[in-house]
């Protein structure tokens, strides 16, 4: 306990710098997830056929073990200078992120109850005022709840990115493994587990602040 | 004014949900859409708005082809109350009310004293409510703002698909008092599905009485009950048609047709005003064993009525309907 708190300290600017790298990645990856994830969720709704055809590809590709997805990207991204390093990481990121986004904005426009849905159109809505006005406010807490569930997630396979040389603080637990610095796997793993708890609970008071007061309950 | 010609819908080339509607309902007329469920009262309701599609046929809103007019168009001149009030739990009384005059783009002061009108006119505060949530009402209160909702950009027709469905008999009677009230200051043209006779008889200015898409009768309540067309109606109505059709009249219509008995001994007889409805008057006879009741006016007697009176009456009813 002691070496641990020690080790924090004697390295704290460097844990810093590869905090800030490893929340980089991870937004950079989110945000983009998001705007194709929120979109084509939505989209989705109103193509069935589709709709299963792609949420059966994001489930695949989320069994992929992530190690392995970094292995099929080298060569492939090589072709552009880029087998290694940050690019690689943030495909495997937004990839990683599809599921759940796509799956919760999903359900979340299909849930909005018929009744509503029917009340929306008979009083001449179009079909985006629809979505901006009853759709999406509505199913505000399950798309958030997706959003969520990626970051942390992404937070986790970002740790693995390192071995790509994507930095972040998987750098740190990468080079405790090697050395069998258990002092040092240890100090990432905290890091990473406070991230993802931080990053929850920032996302947590988003998603409270964006839902209509209305629909809390 | 709301027209239909020769409307008919197939569902997949095979169900005929509506055969050949004709069916004219008059400037600021309430007509009650009624039958078992299935019979396509619904269906001919939504084909209004064009949630639904005809197959073939004409619908004319004030002179013009519903075909011709952009749907969304129609839409926001036509009030729609469904019965699970719709309401969108994400905005607030006052949003969910003026919603339809926003997306009309009226200025906010508009929007504002009109909602101060509408909530007013469905007796409902407008400051208390204006901020608070749909979950935050009780059923009737919800529905309250559907219909102060539908009401919203003064559309000339309403679309009522079982308003008052879902609410306990108690709360919907008073609803349906209260839309009566409502409808006698704003005089809509209203399409209202029901399911119940009674609500129909009370409620509507004409009763369309359909069955598997076909339509049994349209009629005023009155002809309806005292001259049902054909089997299916007499049984729909049900066997106490006549105890209903007195809910029609008044003591007011009956002495215009009919006299009433010779004053007598009143002593012991309770009295009861002119403006009571024959069915009051007859359960009052049945209940209170009295054989004769006193009939007054602003404490003037006019006579006396008895069930025999009224017997006479409807037959002079039934007869005029012919």
């Amino acid at each position: 306990m002691e070496s641990l708190l020690n080790f924090i300290n004697q390295n704290a600017e460097q844990i810093i710098q590869y905090t800030i790298e490893h929340i980089e990645l991870v937004s950079i990856a989110i945000i983009i997830s998001i705007l194709i994830g929120v979109p084509l969720g939505v989209y989705l709704t109103t193509n069935q056929a589709l709709a299963e055809t792609i949420l059966h590809l994001a489930s695949i590709i989320m069994t992929i073990p992530s190690i392995a997805l970094f292995g099929i990207m080298i060569p492939l991204l090589s072709i552009i200078d880029q087998g290694i390093g940050f690019l690689p990481a943030l495909i495997a990121l937004i990839l990683y992120s599809q599921l759940p986004i796509i799956r919760n904005t999903y359900t979340a426009i299909n849930n909005v109850d018929p009744k509503i849905r029917d009340a929306a159109k008979g009083i001449g809505m179009t079909t985006f005022q629809r979505l901006i006005r009853v759709e999406i406010p509505n199913g505000m807490p399950l798309i958030m709840a997706g959003i969520r569930t990626a970051t942390v997630l992404n937070i986790g396979i970002a740790t693995i990115a390192a071995f790509i040389g994507s930095g972040g603080i998987g750098v740190l637990i990468n080079q405790g493994i090697s050395r069998s610095n258990h002092t040092m796997v240890l100090a990432g793993a905290i890091v990473v587990s406070i991230l993802a708890i931080v990053a929850d609970l920032i996302l947590k008071f988003v998603q409270v602040k964006f839902t209509p007061k209305g629909i809390n309950n | 004014m709301i027209q239909f010609k020769q409307v008919s819908k197939v569902y997949n080339d095979e169900v005929q949900a509506l055969r050949g509607i004709n069916l004219h309902v008059k400037e600021g007329e309430m007509a009650i859409l009624i039958g078992p469920s299935g019979c396509g009262k619904t269906t001919l309701l939504r084909l209004v708005n064009q949630l639904e599609t005809m197959t073939s046929g004409e619908i004319i809103l004030h002179k013009e082809n519903i075909k011709q007019i952009d749907k969304i168009k129609v839409r926001r001149q036509i009030g729609y109350v469904i019965q699970s009030n719709g309401l969108f739990p994400n905005m607030t009384i006052e949003k969910n009310v003026m919603i339809v005059p926003d997306l009309l783009g009226w200025d906010r002061e508009k929007q504002k004293k009109r909602f101060h009108y509408l909530m007013e006119l469905i007796g409902m505060n407008p400051d208390e409510y204006r901020r608070r949530y749909p979950h935050e009402l009780s059923g009737g209160q919800q529905q309250r703002i559907g219909v102060a909702r539908a009401l919203a950009a003064d559309p000339p027709i309403m679309l009522m698909d079982e308003p008052f469905g879902a609410l306990d008999p108690i709360i919907r009677l008073r609803l349906q008092e209260e839309f009566l009230q409502i409808q006698r200051e704003v005089r809509k043209t209203v399409l209202f599905v029901s399911h119940d006779m009674d609500e129909a008889v009370k409620m509507g200015d004409k009763i369309v009485l359909m069955r598997n898409g076909e339509m049994m009768q349209a009629d005023t309540p009155a002809k309806i009950l005292l001259h049902p067309k054909n089997h299916f109606v007499e049984e729909f109505v049900g066997e106490d048609r006549i105890l209903k059709s007195l809910k029609l009249y008044t003591l007011r219509d009956l002495v215009k047709e009919v006299n009433l008995c010779s004053i007598t001994d009143i002593n012991d007889k309770p009295s009861i005003n002119l403006d009571a409805s024959l069915h009051h008057v007859f359960s009052m006879l049945l209940h209170q064993g009295y054989q004769q009741l006193a009939v007054v006016e602003q404490d003037k007697l006019l006579g006396m009525v008895d069930i025999s009176v009224i017997e006479q009456f409807i037959r002079l009813e039934q007869q005029k309907l012919l």
